[in-house]
């Protein structure tokens, strides 16, 4: 077989009567897709190596420049879909496995899209949010057994004191929080983004697993550090430069999956902030060496807030897999202050498509199979769980936090934010949009301000449609909503997926 | 606004400040002065009777690319909204320093507090022996003024009667010269009245080349008569000036260079033809006589007469009046600038007469601005200017042609394409650009003007410094940023 | 008054900044008509690149311009009030002394019509200058000084 049998993705539909050859596409596309020809005076375009991220569309000055999802022209066939033959003439041809990136993108169920949020009538008044009073703050960490409080009686009359030695908390003024995205996976100007909008907000972002650039230590009060297999650039001043800490079991794109970042990506910056040397290989190794079971996650769970004095959540993150809910319990017996579940949608650098697409289990049923769970035991108040993997609106959110999540955390909506058109490209390198990739040529696209600017307005507005949609239920704190499935609703799901997630079908009354 | 002239007069009729010239370095002096001093009495002298004119723009007049209206620099609102006196058809004829007086032919007298000398620059003229045509080459000395004895010379020559110098020629039609508003009328109405098509051009120096342009738009065939061995010979080297030799002559016009006039024929006072030194005689109706242009010291020669050199009432002079980094000259209150003043060579080190226009108005703005009681250092200037021939734009700044006797290391990159009429030299110093030639594409010269002026150590830019698009770019880091950066822009 | 100001980190080299101001400075001023019709329109704003060191530069607006005080004709004036220096297109006589002058090398031969300096001109009837209002990536910056 000598013929290249891949056909390409996309096809640039470029109107050439709007073409002015002004040639910003040619400039924009990292992929080599348009090409300027001289002597016609032309821009050519070359189907093949298009990604579809839509640069060029995005910043053609006359709008002549469509993105067409070429039509394949495979005999249609239930079975085998175009995506399965061509991956197979892919592999024919080199013999490796299939790399992708961001999230699983395959049509399993949804069930943020088939759950429904209540609202207020008649019986219990519902609230606006833009005259009453409307609390979505919330607080990440171990919360007391049991509520000790004292009156005393002071000149000025009696008072009532909390006597409860608190656990430290993260305050979040709004249940969102930036998931764990490494710089290295992502460019230094995406991290400072994020960074800068967790801080300016009052909410945190979460380093991932690739160590704390010396420019971001100034964002300390809302940084999350993680301590992942590879324990790249961990030390007690890495732990203590942030707010909290979360030990990596698992990320919800590649349950299972270690990590590689090639030696010839390991450059200066990243080599001094992974602390390795220049130009060796980053591997993540699948497990955590050190930790074979519950006993073990404790050690390093107590290791880290002995490091820490105390003084900082220490946290655990899982992806969602068939047994989350036991593995969860038994981190939270641990000493976890908080769990983080990675729902299988959940987004990537990069990992093998047969990994990201197949394995582990939806964010939903995970959720509400861990909330009831430690809920049973009794212990759901040792630990704030926060989800993520693939929340995409303030619905999600509101959805979220009434199956049981005290938060969620948002990667992808903060890089979709930020520009990112969901190729799946970003094993590349070669991001167009300045995220995914260390190439200087390209990272200076995205501008720091711009973006932080981008993911301000995104918390800002999902701020203000979850107020609303608070006050339509005729709640005024969203720490009330927490766990409260009353409020939620199931369409379109059968008996089985409605007990798990512990919620009626939608025309059940109370 | 001469009926105005009791307003503008200072108290006790002594004038705050007394400009002579009413051209680049003196009417930026006028401005210069009146940021700081919003009420000192201004007046400017002037002995032509225009309200004022840019002289660079004389050429562009004669070829009929703007009009007479056009060629103010400054309007008169200028005058009015600065309160600025004007006096045209002011002589001077000289300078009373003890009594602060300038004094006019018709011996009346200014009274100053300080005074700024910008009374700019007069052509040369050469020494030519005059014939009518009919007589053998020989002089026929009654058509000729006797030379006035204290008239400075330019050469500093006796004339001999019977020879073109610079009282008489103008006694001759068809001679020129070419520096200013006057001549510029004379010639346009010269070359209308009498079809002119043909010309000669003595000199092939800047005015030479500027005039030449002129003519050549004017679609008139010139000769050039270049005493070197090459046209535009201090500011250009060989290649770039045989660029424009081979487009001027391939455009029908000829160049004569090592050669010079030896002898004019006239009839009954015309220009008829004129003999070269080698021998050619050439039928010419039109001469344009631009063999350069000096300092014009005849008002500063007056007023030095009957003092001695080493007396305070004394100016100093050299080729022009000789001032410091404030531009004051050797006499207390009195200042100068422009084309008549002689002032530090940013370049070469020493004191030299630089007349091109950007350095006589930041002269007079400095001037200005240290008679009105400021303090503003004149760093220096240096040679630079920008010529376009035949539609061949060139720009030369600084040393072009570095002297063989020059300490230090000297360097110098080239890129020439004569097919494309298209040269770059960069002439380098001790890792210091200290001179540039342009020829075609002349686009970013500006760029390589400041690393002259701020003396920018080249050593790594060096590759890039004679490629076409060299641009702020590939400059050294540090002065990069300072660009781009620097005033007001943020990193 | 206010300013450009460079952010040469952010620039993306795509030159939008260039096609903006030749259709800002065009007959027709619309994008299609500019570029089919219209030719020879020059950009006052120039984008340098090497790699992926790239800006945007234009006229600085100097304090003390050098092409001010290099222009024979009178034609290049700094406005006192607003700052801007400007190029009365009607004066200009071509010398292109200020192109000599110019550190900044950003002022251009406009040989469309007669001989005339080109430059930026802060886009004095805009609120903000096009180059900045349509720098995708806020590499340029209008701002009070």
């Amino acid at each position: 077989m000598v013929l290249k049998i891949n056909q390409s993705e996309f096809e640039i539909d470029r109107d050439k009567e709007k073409c002015i050859s002004c040639q910003v596409c040619v400039r924009q596309c990292s992929n080599d897709v348009h090409e300027y020809d001289e002597s016609e005076g032309t821009v050519l375009s070359e189907n093949s190596r298009c990604v579809g991220c839509h640069r060029c569309e995005t910043l053609c000055p006359t709008g002549s420049i469509k993105i067409k999802q070429r039509v394949s022209e495979f005999k249609g066939n239930a079975n085998w879909s175009a995506e399965n033959m061509k991956n197979i003439y892919k592999q024919a041809e080199t013999g490796g496995v299939i790399l992708t990136g961001m999230g699983c993108d395959k049509p399993y169920p949804i069930y943020w899209d088939h759950i429904l949020f209540n609202a207020s009538q008649v019986t219990n008044p519902s609230i606006d949010p833009l005259r009453e009073p409307m609390e979505i703050k919330t607080f990440i960490g171990r919360k007391p057994d049991k509520l000790e409080i004292k009156a005393v009686r002071e000149s000025d009359g009696r008072i009532l004191k909390f006597e409860n030695n608190l656990e430290p908390q993260l305050e979040l003024n709004i249940p969102v929080l930036f998931s764990a995205m490494s710089y290295g996976s992502i460019s230094l100007n995406a991290v400072k983004s994020v960074a800068k909008a967790a801080s300016e907000f009052g909410t945190f972002y979460n380093t991932g697993e690739g160590g704390l650039h010396k420019d971001l230590k100034c964002y300390k009060k809302n940084t999350i550090v993680q301590v992942a297999s590879g324990r790249f650039g961990v030390d007690k001043d890495y732990l203590n430069s942030g707010a909290a800490v979360e030990i990596k079991i698992g990320q919800g794109a590649k349950p299972g999956i270690g990590g590689h970042l090639p030696g010839e990506k390991v450059n200066y910056d990243v080599s001094t902030t992974r602390m390795i040397p220049e130009g060796s290989d980053a591997i993540s190794p699948a497990p955590h060496h050190d930790i074979y079971s519950i006993e073990d996650l404790a050690q390093l769970i107590y290791a880290l807030k002995e490091a820490t004095e105390y003084k900082k959540p220490v946290g655990v993150k899982v992806s969602a897999v068939h047994n989350v809910a036991p593995i969860a319990s038994g981190i939270v017996r641990a000493g976890a202050d908080f769990i983080s579940i990675d729902g299988f949608r959940g987004g990537t650098g990069a990992a093998p498509q047969v990994i990201r697409d197949n394995v582990g289990i939806p964010i939903e049923l995970a959720l509400a199979s861990v909330d009831i769970r430690l809920r049973e035991e009794g212990i759901r108040h040792k630990v704030s769980l926060i989800v993520g993997g693939s929340i995409r609106s303030s619905a999600d959110v509101i959805k979220a936090i009434a199956l049981g999540a005290d938060a969620v955390y948002i990667g992808t909506a903060a890089l979709i934010a930020l520009g990112c058109h969901l190729c799946q490209k970003c094993y590349t390198s070669k991001c167009n949009w300045g995220i995914a990739t260390q190439d200087p040529y390209l990272t200076k696209r995205l501008n720091p301000e711009i973006g932080t600017r981008r993911l301000l307005n995104l918390l800002n507005a999902w701020s203000h449609e979850i107020k609303e949609m608070l006050g339509g239920a005729g709640i005024n704190a969203i720490e009330s909503l927490r766990g409260n499935r009353e409020h939620l609703r199931g369409v379109g799901l059968n008996e089985k997926e409605l007990s798990i997630l512990g919620i009626k079908h939608a025309g059940e009354a109370w | 606004m001469e009926n105005k002239s009791k307003l503008y007069e200072g108290k006790n009729n002594i004038f705050d400040y007394i400009i002579i010239g009413n051209s680049a370095a003196g009417l930026s002096a006028a401005s210069s002065i009146r940021t700081i001093d919003k009420n000192g009495s201004i007046v400017v002298l002037t002995n032509e009777n225009y309200l004022n004119y840019s002289k660079p723009l004389i050429t562009y007049y004669l070829a009929g690319r703007i009009k007479l209206k056009d060629i103010y620099f400054k309007n008169e609102d200028f005058y009015k909204e600065n309160n600025i006196l004007l006096k045209k058809d002011t002589n001077i004829l000289k300078i009373d320093y003890a009594n602060k007086q300038v004094i006019t032919d018709k011996n009346t007298g200014f009274a100053y507090r300080k005074l700024l000398l910008a009374n700019g620059g007069i052509p040369i003229i050469p020494k030519i022996r005059v014939s009518e045509s009919s007589d053998s080459p020989s002089i026929n000395s009654e058509r000729f003024k006797e030379h006035a004895e204290n008239n400075a010379d330019v050469n500093k020559n006796k004339s001999i009667p019977g020879s073109l110098d610079n009282s008489n020629f103008k006694n001759f039609t068809g001679i020129f010269t070419f520096t200013c508003l006057k001549d510029a009328e004379k010639v346009k109405d010269y070359i209308t009245k009498n079809n002119i098509t043909e010309a000669a051009v003595l000199g092939g120096g800047l005015i030479g080349l500027k005039s030449a342009e002129a003519l050549l738009e004017l679609g008139i065939k010139v000769k050039i008569i270049e005493l070197s061995d090459r046209i535009l010979s201090a500011s250009f080297d060989k290649q770039a000036s045989s660029i424009i030799e081979n487009e001027l002559e391939n455009k029908g016009n000829r160049i004569y260079t090592q050669n010079t006039i030896n002898q004019i024929f006239v009839k009954n006072g015309s220009l008829e033809s004129f003999q070269l030194k080698s021998g050619e005689i050439i039928k010419s109706r039109l001469l344009i006589v631009a063999v350069g242009v000096i300092p014009d010291l005849s008002i500063a020669e007056n007023s030095n007469n009957n003092i001695k050199k080493n007396e305070p009432g004394y100016l100093k002079l050299n080729r022009g009046i000789l001032v410091d980094e404030h531009m004051q000259t050797s006499i207390k209150d009195v200042f100068a600038a422009g084309d008549v003043a002689e002032s530090f060579n940013f370049v070469t080190g020493d004191k030299s007469n630089i007349a091109i226009w950007p350095l006589a108005v930041r002269q007079g703005d400095i001037a200005g601005a240290n008679m009105a009681g400021g303090n503003k250092i004149y760093d220096g200037g240096y040679f630079m200017n920008s010529v376009e021939i035949l539609n061949i734009p060139t720009i030369s700044i600084g040393i072009t042609n570095a002297p063989d006797d020059m300490e230090g290391n000297i360097e110098i990159m080239k890129d020439y394409k004569p097919e494309k009429r298209y040269y770059r030299k960069i002439v380098i110093h001790n890792n210091k650009i200290i001179g540039i030639i342009l020829v075609e594409n002349i686009d970013r010269a500006g760029i390589y003007n400041g690393l002259i002026r701020n003396k920018i150590d080249i050593s790594n830019i060096k590759d890039n410094l004679v490629k076409e698009d060299f641009g702020i770019i590939q400059l050294p880091s540090d002065y990069k940023k300072h660009l781009v950066v620097g005033d007001g822009i943020e990193v | 008054m206010k300013k450009i100001y460079i952010k040469e980190e952010y620039c993306i080299a795509c030159r939008l900044c260039e096609i903006y101001c030749q259709v800002k400075h065009s007959k027709s001023k619309k994008i299609l008509k500019a570029f089919k019709n219209e030719t020879d329109i020059l950009s006052r704003v120039l984008v340098e690149e090497i790699g992926y060191n790239s800006f945007a530069i234009q006229c600085r607006h100097c304090e003390d311009a050098p092409c001010v005080e290099a222009c024979i004709s009178g034609a290049m004036q700094k406005n006192k009030n607003t700052g801007t220096v400007t190029c009365d297109e009607k004066k200009c006589v071509g010398c292109w002394m200020c192109i000599m002058a110019c550190p900044y090398g950003v002022i251009k031969r406009d040989l469309s019509e007669k001989k005339v300096a080109s430059k930026c001109d802060l886009c004095g009837d805009e609120e903000f200058p096009v180059c900045v209002r349509n720098c995708p990536n806020e590499a340029l910056k209008f701002e009070d000084v």
